[in-house]
């Protein structure tokens, strides 16, 4: 899942990069509105973390703009403003959620998950695809009631397909979404972490569209 | 205590008045009427009585006759109402009167009394008779009382005209007072943008309600920036609040290498100083408001205490690869030498703040007669003149450019401008967008202790450059 950080505040951004990619998440950040609007153009985020008192273009309007040209992608507001009409103003320009600040990284983390599912087919929090349980809250993958260990990535991966499953996914989707600007693995990594999610969770889980991409078929 | 309503007072003052001026003119009408018609009377009685006189003769044998056979005399023998007359000798003696005179006494001559409800005049007939006529004045009383009581009726018909057209008057004319009194009534905290519908403007309540109107505007202003204030505040202390409290939850949410907490360490103080750095400039703004800061007053060299600020300022400057210059005379003023110091720290910090690496600082102070000049220039990007004149506000941030890795809480120039204020000076700033920026304090100068500084005179100085810092090898 790849996350748009709109954040000035250096230290503050760092932080939450780090909790973010911790958590799986790819992370890109920006510093001011006027990036942002350049950044969320230019790639699909599964979900944009937006301060409103950013410089150059403040936050309402980035909302304002990109949900102006068609961009769905779910946005959390995280600001310092705790007005209401400040909420009210964020909410009614497009923004999915409104957090403020000061918060604890576990109240974000939810709300980021929660928007990522509502997003997709299904938003319960718990996938369950013939034997394998994919647990989204604690980013836990069980086969047949056991544990099963994935790295980071293979998670990600794994989620999106679930996420998204019944539709096929392509490679410049995944890249897209598991990857961020920071990242410059080959493109073949993919067909490893599929191989590797083959492995561990059983063949047929994960169907290669041929040239195209991959697809978890709706149990 | 009755209290009454405007329109109840004025109307019973204005029907006071009125009663006052109607009786008044009533009174007069009637005393008028009454000397005429008195007048009208007697000279009635008097010719009566000057032709009864001339009918007096006196006979042969020396007795007197009274003919009362003229034409203006008849009415004498009618009845025993109406006039009634009296003749009497010169010496005193009744000779004839009618049935209803019963005072026998000789009158004195002439004359024109009132008795009892009648009114009589005396005159002098032939032969030194005496002559009286008189007559009742009760007709014409009871004529004067239908005037008193006519002019009665048509006073109270206008007394009650004037009050109901006074009570609709008053009451029109008060129905903006009303309005007004309304639209003050439904303002509240939440409701400060409703105003009084001014129609009229040019009469006196149409005055009042523009400049209540302006009033509002300007209460309205304050409360905003009050408000603005409040979340500025607010979102100043929260930002570094949000950075300490998730970079501590990052640290401790599972075991971290020790450089990783040295890091989180080290941005946890960030956050620290920043909240000490705001709560500091609100706490001395907060009290300087209140009027609770004493600030010293004592002789201070102004070109030391720049000497000292830059010199605080210096690493900051260096840092950033920015030189600061320093161009002094030495000048003295009286004040706070640590306020001084701080008005002019945070110039320099904001000048250099706007500067990017390579680029100069100046300070320069400089005396002009009584005035003694801090200028501090940047080679900056300026200020545009949209934000220009709200630099010196709380927490406004010029130029939205500005990322806030180089803005510190908003609150530097706002005390700077405090500070100056309080030492009888002022501050400003000249700038155009792209030109730099040019912050100019002027204090006035200690004009005891200017003689005791060489050369200090009336004509201006031009400083010389005294100290040219140049920055350390960058570490930006």
């Amino acid at each position: 899942m790849r996350i748009l950080l709109v954040e000035d505040e250096a230290d503050l951004a760092a932080t939450l990069r780090k909790t973010l990619v911790e958590s799986g998440f790819s992370v890109d950040l920006t510093v001011d509105g006027e990036e942002a609007l350049w950044q969320a153009e230019g790639a699909a985020y599964d979900v944009i973390v937006l301060d409103l008192m950013i410089p150059i273009v403040d936050g309402w309007e980035v909302l304002k703009r990109i949900r102006a040209r068609g961009d769905r992608s779910p946005v959390l507001v995280l600001t310092a403003r705790d007005a209401t009409i400040d909420k009210v103003r964020a909410l009614d320009a497009g923004a999915d959620d409104y957090l403020t600040k000061p918060f604890t990284l576990d109240e974000l983390l939810a709300r980021i998950r929660a928007l990522i599912r509502r997003a997709a087919v299904s938003p319960a929090p718990v996938i369950r695809l013939a034997d394998v349980e994919i647990e989204t809250s604690a980013r836990r993958v069980t086969r047949a009631g056991a544990a099963v260990d994935l790295a980071p990535k293979e998670y990600a991966l794994l989620e999106f397909l679930a996420l998204h499953r019944g539709t096929l996914v392509t490679r410049t989707v995944l890249y897209e979404h598991i990857y961020d600007d920071r990242d410059d693995s080959m493109s073949n990594l993919v067909d490893v972490y599929v191989s590797a999610l083959r492995r561990k969770l059983g063949r047929g889980l994960i169907r290669t569209c041929r040239g195209s991409g991959y697809i978890i078929d709706a149990s | 205590m009755v209290t009454w309503s405007l329109r109840a007072k004025l109307l019973a003052w204005y029907s006071l008045v009125l009663v006052a001026v109607l009786a008044t003119f009533a009174a007069l009408a009637v005393w008028t009427v009454w000397q005429s018609g008195l007048r009208d009377f007697d000279s009635r009685l008097t010719a009566t009585a000057s032709v009864l006189a001339r009918a007096i003769n006196l006979d042969s044998s020396g007795r007197y006759e009274v003919n009362l056979t003229g034409p203006d005399l008849a009415e004498f023998t009618v009845s025993d109402e109406g006039p009634y007359y009296a003749v009497w000798t010169s010496a005193g003696l009744l000779i004839d009167r009618s049935d209803s005179y019963i005072d026998p006494a000789s009158p004195r001559v002439p004359q024109v009394r009132s008795r009892g409800g009648n009114r009589e005049v005396v005159v002098a007939g032939n032969q030194g008779a005496l002559v009286l006529v008189g007559d009742s004045l009760g007709q014409f009383r009871s004529d004067l009382w239908r005037v008193i009581l006519g002019f009665a009726a048509a006073a109270g018909i206008a007394l009650a005209l004037a009050l109901g057209g006074g009570w609709f008057l008053v009451g029109r004319a008060l129905a903006p007072v009303e309005r007004i009194g309304e639209t003050a009534e439904a303002m509240s905290e939440s409701n400060l943008g409703l105003r009084i519908d001014v129609t009229r403007t040019e009469d006196e309540l149409g005055r009042v309600a523009t400049s209540l109107n302006r009033a509002f505007d300007r209460l309205q202003e304050a409360f905003e920036r009050q408000t603005r204030f409040t979340a500025d505040a607010s979102h100043e202390l929260r930002t570094p609040l949000a950075s300490l409290m998730a970079e501590l939850e990052w640290a401790l949410a599972r075991p971290r290498a020790s450089g990783e907490y040295q890091s989180s360490l080290a941005v946890c103080l960030r956050a620290a100083q920043r909240m000490r750095g705001v709560v500091e400039g609100l706490l001395t703004l907060a009290r300087a408001d209140a009027g609770a800061i004493e600030t010293q007053r004592a002789p201070v060299n102004l070109a030391s205490v720049v000497e000292d600020a830059a010199s605080g300022v210096e690493s900051i400057a260096a840092e950033r690869g920015i030189a600061i210059r320093i161009e002094s005379v030495p000048a003295i003023v009286e004040g706070d030498s640590n306020r001084l110091r701080e008005l002019i720290s945070n110039l320099l910090i904001n000048a250099v703040q706007h500067s990017v690496a390579g680029e100069t600082v100046t300070c320069s102070v400089s005396t002009l007669g009584p005035t003694t000049r801090v200028v501090v220039s940047d080679t900056g990007p300026g200020v545009g003149s949209d934000d220009l004149p709200y630099i010196f506000e709380r927490f406004y941030r010029a130029n939205k450019v500005r990322s806030r890795a180089s803005g510190g809480a908003g609150l530097g120039l706002a005390i700077s401008k405090w500070i100056a204020e309080s030492h009888g000076g002022h501050i400003r700033c000249d700038s155009r967008e792209g030109q730099g920026a040019r912050f100019t304090v002027e204090l006035p100068a200690l004009v005891g202790n200017a003689d005791q500084l060489p050369g200090n005179d009336a004509t201006p100085r031009s400083p010389e450059p005294v100290d040219v810092r140049v920055p350390n090898a960058g570490t930006s």
